[in-house]
């Protein structure tokens, strides 16, 4: 075993001085778990929002309650400006619309307590949907707002005293019209002082909505955070950056001469491939591991299974160690095995999930994956740190993945013993 | 031969690649402690002949012994090979030091007796003061000098050189003569491969000259040269021609003489002592790239 161990800290030293290929192996995939975990979390939700402009010409009492109700809204970044100023950015492509309260055209709304005042949006045609969206947003909060005034009978008072009084004064109304709106006014202010004298003053004459909201736990299994999901894939990527880091290692080795002269030692071709076999599996371990940790203590990512995630780390070892030495022999320059490295990687990591998580895959992807090395990876992963494999159902990943691995090392040592000659 | 004294020998070796025949029936002995030299131009089968004594490439025939073994891919006769592949097999990112402890591990060393080598390696590399230093900040001279350490980091009693000058400046290439040499004097027996005739004249006892795979001729440098370099010459300017001109040996132009001849010492000093005068004297002897020239019809460096 001496001469297998002084080959693996060797190369793990020589790996140790490559910045670059360290920058692969260990922190592009950290980047990729927190990149996308990040994402998928939501995080930095003010840069999503709709950034509009509110005109209020109106400027009475419940125009500017219906302006703050818009700017309460965490989806819309609300500027309030003149109509000329809001009209320009919109145009100029600033702002995505603004919100014009104008007053009532007719008088008769006024003394309508659920009329809505004239709303205009000012948004340009091709963004429909944003269009769409907003106004959504404008009734939601003109109606939570009629809401507010009809559940404190003092406002509702007040507000039919006023109606009243307008009433009176008003001259435009045809009498028919004026007799039913005196009317209506006439009930609910009746209503209202009963419900007042009643000593439910406190309570809304027209009832209120009772919403609460009460957190339950789920209890079914499934990622607790996207961290869950991204940490698996980033230990795929990092087996990745290992194998091809070693494939092509193997191959400078024979380019430079190193190779030949560590032939021509006193030491067997199983002594040195075993060598080189010993560093990846280490780096392989050794990274996903770190890797792992770091995901536990900063991102809460769970262990379910310790048990099962040795097994994991220990067949992907295995299987990337495997392909390593298959890789490394498709071309004889490093350019070539790179380049062919990259290529065939990076098709499995798209068809295993290192890209589009296995859980948001549709169906026919899904049964494409089974083709790739990279989903028995993360499913392995996946298995012990939120699926809740048992032993039994860790089996089949983890036999994939040693078989794949054993398989391709002995077709890459056949390979290169053939070349060899 | 008694085969005692013969530290190498390769017997009919025979070596094919697809269609291109690399070695054609070469055999040849090797004396402990002797310089043998494999001379030849590029492309001639001197690296697959070495590669073939080393055990890396199985001959299609014939048979190699070294030191008494009929298999030189065993461990134990590994271990008394040291090699210099004539790439330079050394790792860039690791330090002189870095890369003389783990070759020396590789060959057994450990402990004390490891650093020992280490440090006398380092001395013959004339890179002690460098040791920390990354092999990719050194020059092609020091990484052929370091090329060579990690050869003989075990101390072996066989060396295979394998055209350990290419690419050096001519102060480093001193310096390597002189480290083999000093090789040689310790006993270690080298075989050295190379097509600069220069430095096979200089280093080698004896020397095999090949070409398209085939054993040309082998013996050592002088017989070489008396036998396939053909007679040296002599060309002087006269001061002055002597009263019977017909009298002298050669060619006489003018006032220039040519004198073709074995012992061209001898003849000189007997031209001076018939009283001739020289403005110039040079004296052409045969080497090793005109027996090369005389046995092929070619240069070594064409």
């Amino acid at each position: 075993m001496g001469p297998i161990f002084t080959l693996a800290l060797k190369d793990l030293r020589l790996l140790w001085r490559d910045k670059f290929g360290l920058f692969w192996v260990a922190l592009f995939p950290l980047l990729m778990a927190l990149f996308f975990g990040s994402i998928f979390s939501g995080g930095g939700s003010r840069a999503g929002n709709m950034k509009i402009a509110l005109v209020d010409q109106v400027r009475t009492d419940q125009s500017a309650r219906l302006a703050g109700k818009l700017a309460a809204k965490e989806v819309l970044a609300v500027s309030p400006m003149s109509f000329d100023s809001a009209r320009a950015l919109v145009q100029k492509g600033k702002l995505a619309a603004y919100v014009l309260l104008k007053p009532h055209a007719d008088s008769s709304e006024s003394f309508n307590p659920f009329a809505m005042p004239p709303i205009e949006i000012g948004v340009d045609p091709s963004r429909k949907a944003e269009a769409g969206y907003l106004q959504g947003m404008v009734t939601e909060a003109w109606f939570s707002l009629v809401q507010e005034r009809m559940s404190d009978p003092a406002e509702t008072k007040q507000w039919v005293n006023q109606g009243q009084d307008a009433l009176l004064t008003d001259t435009t109304l045809p009498p028919d019209q004026r007799a039913v709106i005196s009317r209506l006014l006439g009930s609910l202010g009746d209503y209202v002082s009963m419900t007042d004298s009643s000593g439910t003053a406190s309570a809304s004459p027209f009832g209120s909505a009772a919403i609460s909201v009460v957190e339950i736990a789920v209890e079914s299994s499934g990622p607790r955070s996207p961290f869950e999901i991204t940490f698996p894939q980033a230990l795929a990527w990092a087996l990745l950056g290992c194998t091809l880091s070693f494939a092509v290692s193997i191959v400078t080795e024979r380019q430079r001469g190193t190779y030949l002269r560590l032939r021509l030692a006193p030491l067997t071709r199983a002594h040195i491939l075993a060598g080189k076999g010993l560093a990846c599996f280490i780096t392989c371990v050794g990274v996903s591991s770190v890797l792992l940790l770091i995901g536990m203590l900063i991102f809460d990512v769970r262990l379910v299974s310790p048990l099962g995630m040795l097994l994991a780390l220990v067949a992907g070892g295995i299987c990337y160690v495997g392909l390593m030495m298959l890789i490394s022999v498709i071309g004889r320059t490093e350019q070539a095995v790179s380049g062919a490295g990259w290529a065939i990687m990076l098709v499995m990591a798209m068809t295993g999930g290192s890209m589009v998580p296995l859980m948001f895959m549709p169906s026919w992807m899904l049964s494409l994956s089974n083709f790739s090395v990279v989903k028995w990876a993360i499913y392995a992963f996946e298995g012990a740190i939120w699926r809740e494999f048992t032993l039994t159902q860790m089996m089949l990943p983890v036999g994939i993945l040693i078989g794949i691995g054993v398989t391709a090392y002995a077709v890459g040592v056949s390979i290169l013993v053939r070349t060899d000659r | 031969m008694d085969e005692a004294r013969v530290m190498i020998t390769a017997s009919h070796l025979h070596k094919r690649f697809g269609a291109l025949t690399a070695v054609d029936d070469i055999s040849f002995d090797i004396r402990r402690g002797e310089t043998f030299g494999l001379l030849g131009p590029n492309g001639a089968g001197k690296t697959t002949t070495i590669s073939m004594l080393a055990g890396i490439l199985a001959p299609d025939q014939g048979s190699v012994r070294i030191d008494g073994s009929q298999n030189p891919m065993q461990a134990q006769t590994r271990l008394k090979i040291g090699n210099a592949p004539q790439a330079l097999a050394l790792y860039e990112d690791l330090s002189a030091s870095e890369n003389l402890f783990f070759f020396g591990r590789l060959y057994r060393l450990s402990g004390a007796r490891l650093s020992e080598r280490v440090a006398w390696a380092l001395d013959l590399a004339g890179l002690t003061e460098r040791r920390r230093d990354a092999v990719r900040t050194f020059s092609g001279g020091m990484k052929r000098r370091l090329n060579l350490a990690c050869a003989v980091i075990h101390n072996p009693p066989l060396l295979l050189l394998d055209e350990p000058t290419v690419g050096v400046d001519p102060q480093s290439r001193n310096l390597l003569f002189e480290r083999i040499e000093s090789l040689k004097r310790d006993g270690c027996t080298i075989l050295y491969t190379t097509h600069y005739m220069e430095e096979a004249q200089r280093l080698c006892d004896r020397v095999a000259i090949v070409d398209h795979g085939r054993l040309l001729a082998l013996d050592t440098v002088d017989n070489l040269i008396a036998r396939h370099g053909g007679k040296s010459v002599i060309e002087a300017e006269l001061e002055r021609l002597p009263d019977r001109p017909a009298d002298l040996p050669g060619d006489l132009r003018d006032h220039r003489l040519r004198v073709e001849t074995d012992c061209p010492l001898q003849d000189v000093a007997k031209l001076a002592d018939s009283g001739l005068r020289f403005l110039t004297l040079h004296v052409h002897r045969a080497d090793l790239e005109t027996v090369f020239l005389n046995l092929t019809g070619r240069r070594l460096r064409d």
